[in-house]
């Protein structure tokens, strides 16, 4: 064989191969996209929206609430979508003028989501304006617009120890309880050791649940912490490194860490004395950032507001944003609908475009990408000004 | 606020990007929608931890330096973008067949370098693999003088001055290297680069592959510094610095025409908005779902229902916290096989086909935190080779399944210890693209290459494929197919178009 072999008029038959391919294919509307195996699962795992109905509430200790969400079916959810334990819903709120989102951990069995019901326990804090507002208006009945599950708080078989050690404080308990469920239900393979701090037995949220799920399941422990009364058999004080290695496995163990910022600033310190290496320590903050004012990196001497002149797909508007106040807030408080799920810094999905001016974004929750930096990109739900603003804020998508 | 525009762009994949950012430095005005909160479609990043994740990208060919710049380099240098590009120094990539008829081989970068590295995994093969190498220049000279004809070049021209051109052409690679005498190893190893292109080289056409494969021998492989969200901002950079608007979370749902038939626009966000013309990073079955049937030429919806998807991916990205040294891996690219042939390759993909292994520290050291490295690893899969049964709440074991088999997999052939490593790690399946694309299947190749709809053949057939007037496409799924190079340079392509018809000068 040589390549003058090869008949180069075979090219001149591509394209009438071609035409007569086409002409013989029928003019038939085509598939739609969700008639594809792989479009159907995405669909079905990542729905854009969840339109649920409040269908039971309870009350749980520590001024919390459990409310009990199932699929609104007139609105056009058929079925809810699985989660992993660990994951939470971005809950969007309508309170005034304002529209704002938040971000609550499901706290039911992923099995559960198959039989249509999610549960969120929500614990009224004071001074929390979607947390009042939730425990005032939501009733059986209400209607509730959540979005897909989100979040990478889960437990990962090719990462992480076969014993998880959960360190968690008060409400930031939610995750855990979905997560010794998935155990119980076979859905995850592993052990769980939940160190829970709170104040009193009395405070403690899901305390039935958990003593039953450690009582019918071999792999699942609890240990409480209380802080301010002593109990017999049951720890007192705070959730220290000692403490830790008490209830740890002597082999490798991940250590599952949720906790609001108060709490997070001691226990990390407790945790970094263990020397654990990075891969074994997996973080949630619960609850948003605040008060940027207490960082080290923060400079001297920050007006105490500015003027933030905000684009949105072609409309655009100046609003004023206190210094100490995420510009997220900032755009909610002044009835701006803007995009956010996590609202510490992770998930990126406020990422918006920082077109002139000057921000602060704390280190421990900057979850910026290597080229944001470079082209002026900022998440607003971790962005405090340092000056007059312009940014571009993607719409809400409709 | 005006409704009105000269020109929408929808969707800004690497082609859209491309596209709008060229009508808006030409001063159209210019509305880039975007369904996603950022740009890039495959071109862009995650996080994890501590971890910044490439999620689509190996490398780009056909880009160049500033010294000796190729078309992707001219692309982004013609427009005012300037990403950081970094170089894969050294070797191209190394292929590994497993089993007794194996080869571990790495080919070197270069004409000369890359023919020497064959033939020193295959002696003797050197002329032959030079012969075909040496067909590029002659396919570029019949293509100087095609479009000197504007697409009409005389017959009796082309059979007298450019047979070697036909015949490459026409041809499939494997009938062009087998003319040129490669020996089957030589072939075997030449045509690793297959899964590039998605499909199998006794299939591929001869000059599509060679197209690639030159620009990657002598330009070597290139990747943006941090990651591809940087080359999708710097592209946003540019259509923002030129007036244009860009619009995240608008996801298009219809598309407008006019009586005559012509496109009038697009529907975002429950609103209509106007242009001029309507370039489409949308693969042309999403767009005609989204279009009144009866605006789209019959032979237009004949052609979407005679094509077959593009091939998909199964992707796995590991965080480790050890550095590639410390790991004992010194390629970027090692691809992996189950056996020595294309075809066996693509025809056993989901059990041990074909499987691409990349360490982006071994070009970009400091692309992850000290201490610390990343591997990605590519499966090309169909969308269709997804189990039909998997449910929703199996997913995640399908995932993690697949991921254990590739790394044990990994770790057994380059002889490694990766598992005890990871710190982070994400898959990524047909489905993710689904549903980050949006395409059918989730395919991120758009239509397939196959025999009868290759390069050569789509170049003759443009007018009549594209033939709903002002609606313009660019994308993985138009012409050159998928692919970084491709897409950006097929996105500028149709905008000069565009701009040309709408400024007038044509």
């Amino acid at each position: 064989m040589a390549l003058w072999k090869l008949n180069p008029m075979d090219f001149t038959k591509m394209n009438p191969t071609r035409q007569a391919k086409i002409k013989a294919a029928p003019a038939k509307p085509l598939p739609a996209t969700n008639s594809y195996v792989p479009n159907q699962i995405a669909n079905a795992l990542h729905p854009k929206v969840q339109y649920l109905k409040v269908v039971k509430i309870e009350e749980e200790a520590c001024n919390a609430k459990r409310y009990y969400l199932a699929p609104n079916e007139e609105k056009g959810t058929k079925a809810l979508a699985w989660f992993s334990a660990g994951q939470y819903l971005s809950i969007t709120l309508k309170i005034g003028s304002m529209a704002l989102t938040r971000p609550y951990s499901l706290a039911s069995s992923p099995r559960e989501s198959l039989e249509g019901i999610y549960m969120l326990t929500i614990q009224k804090v004071e001074g929390g304006l979607a947390s009042q507002f939730i425990h005032d208006n939501w009733q059986i009945g209400t209607e509730v617009t959540a979005s897909e599950p989100l979040g990478n708080f889960t437990y990962e078989p090719l990462r992480d120890a076969t014993t998880v050690v959960a360190v968690v404080g008060g409400s930031s308990i939610t995750p855990f309880r979905a997560l010794a469920m998935a155990i119980a239900d076979g859905d995850e393979d592993c052990d769980l050791t939940i160190l829970y701090g709170s104040r009193t037995l009395e405070d403690t949220i899901f305390q039935k649940d958990l003593k039953e799920l450690e009582a019918n399941c071999a792999r699942i422990k609890l240990v409480n912490i209380f802080s301010h009364e002593e109990r017999e058999g049951h720890e007192h004080g705070f959730i220290t490194a000692e403490l830790i290695k008490k209830y740890a496995p002597k082999g490798a163990f991940s250590l599952f860490v949720c906790g609001p910022q108060v709490m997070r600033k001691f226990v990390d310190k407790e945790i970094e004395t263990l020397g654990l290496r990075k891969k074994f320590i997996r973080n949630e903050l619960f609850g948003e950032y605040f008060g940027p004012a207490k960082e080290a990196d923060y400079p001297e001497n920050v007006a105490p507001a500015f003027k933030v002149t905000v684009r949105i797909a072609g409309t655009e508007q100046t609003i004023t944003a206190p210094s100490d106040v995420s510009l997220l807030r900032s755009l909610e408080a002044a009835g701006i609908a803007a995009p956010a799920h996590c609202r510490s810094g992770e998930c990126g999905w406020c990422h918006s475009k920082l077109v002139s001016g000057d921000i602060y974004t704390p280190k421990s929750v900057d979850g910026r990408r290597e080229a944001d930096l470079l082209y002026g990109y900022i998440h607003p739900c971790c962005s405090f000004p340092l000056s007059d603003l312009v940014i571009e804020v993607p719409p809400v998508a409709k | 606020m005006d409704k009105h525009f000269d020109v929408i762009v929808v969707g800004a994949g690497n082609g859209g990007l491309a596209a709008a950012a060229n009508t808006a430095k030409a001063g159209l005005k210019t509305l880039l929608l975007e369904k996603h909160n950022i740009p890039g479609g495959c071109a862009t990043s995650f996080r994890r931890g501590r971890f910044e994740f490439e999620p689509s990208l190996h490398e780009l060919c056909s880009v160049g330096t500033a010294d000796k710049p190729d078309l992707v380099y001219k692309v982004f240098d013609d427009l005012g973008a300037k990403p950081n590009w970094c170089y894969e120094t050294g070797h191209l990539f190394r292929a590994i067949v497993k089993g007794e008829n194996g080869y571990d081989v790495r080919l070197e970068a270069g004409i000369e370098d890359f023919c020497n590295s064959v033939d020193a995994a295959v002696p003797g093969s050197k002329a032959s693999v030079r012969k075909f190498v040496d067909l590029k220049p002659k396919i570029d000279a019949a293509i100087d003088y095609i479009y000197a004809t504007k697409g009409n070049p005389n017959g009796l021209v082309m059979l007298l001055k450019h047979s070697d051109f036909m015949r490459t052409a026409g041809h499939s690679v494997e009938q062009v290297m087998t003319a040129c005498g490669i020996p089957e190893k030589a072939q075997n190893i030449i045509c690793t680069y297959w899964g590039y292109l998605g499909v199998p080289t006794d299939e591929l056409n001869a000059m599509h592959f060679l197209n690639m494969l030159y620009g990657y021998m002598v330009d070597g492989a290139a990747m943006p510094k941090h990651r591809s969200h940087e080359l999708s901002l710097s592209l946003i950079d540019v259509i923002q610095k030129h007036g244009g608007e860009v619009w995240y979370n608008s996801e298009v749902t219809q598309f407008l025409y006019n009586d005559d038939g012509s496109v009038a626009g697009v529907v975002a966000n429950e609103e209509k908005l106007y242009s001029k013309e309507v370039i489409s990073n949308v693969i042309p079955h999403n767009v005609f779902n989204m279009s009144q049937l009866d605006k789209i030429p019959e032979q237009n919806l004949k052609l979407a229902n005679a094509r077959e998807f593009g091939i998909s991916v199964v992707t796995i990205y590991l965080g480790l916290d050890c550095t590639a040294e410390e790991l004992g891996l010194e390629d970027y690219t090692v691809f992996i096989m189950g056996h020595p042939n294309p075809r066996v390759q693509h025809d056993t993909r989901a059990e041990d086909g074909l499987y691409i292994v990349n360490c982006l520290n071994n070009v970009i050291p400091d692309s992850s935190p000290e201490g610390t490295c990343t591997l990605f690893f590519t499966m090309p899969i169909f969308g269709h080779d997804v189990p039909k049964d998997l449910k929703p709440q199996d997913y995640k074991k399908y995932k993690n399944d697949l991921a254990k088999k590739y790394i044990e997999d990994a770790e057994k052939v380059l002889g490694i210890s990766i598992m005890p490593h990871i710190e982070e790690i994400s898959v990524a399946t047909p489905v993710t693209f689904a549903r980050y694309l949006g395409t059918p299947e989730g395919t991120i190749y758009g239509y397939k290459l196959s025999g009868w709809d290759n390069l050569m053949a789509r170049i003759a057939g443009e007018k009549a494929d594209y033939a709903i007037p002002g609606l313009n496409f660019c994308g993985g799924h138009y012409i050159r197919g998928d692919g970084y190079s491709c897409a950006y340079i097929m996105g500028d392509t149709v905008a000069k178009k565009v701009v040309k018809r709408l400024k007038g000068g044509a």
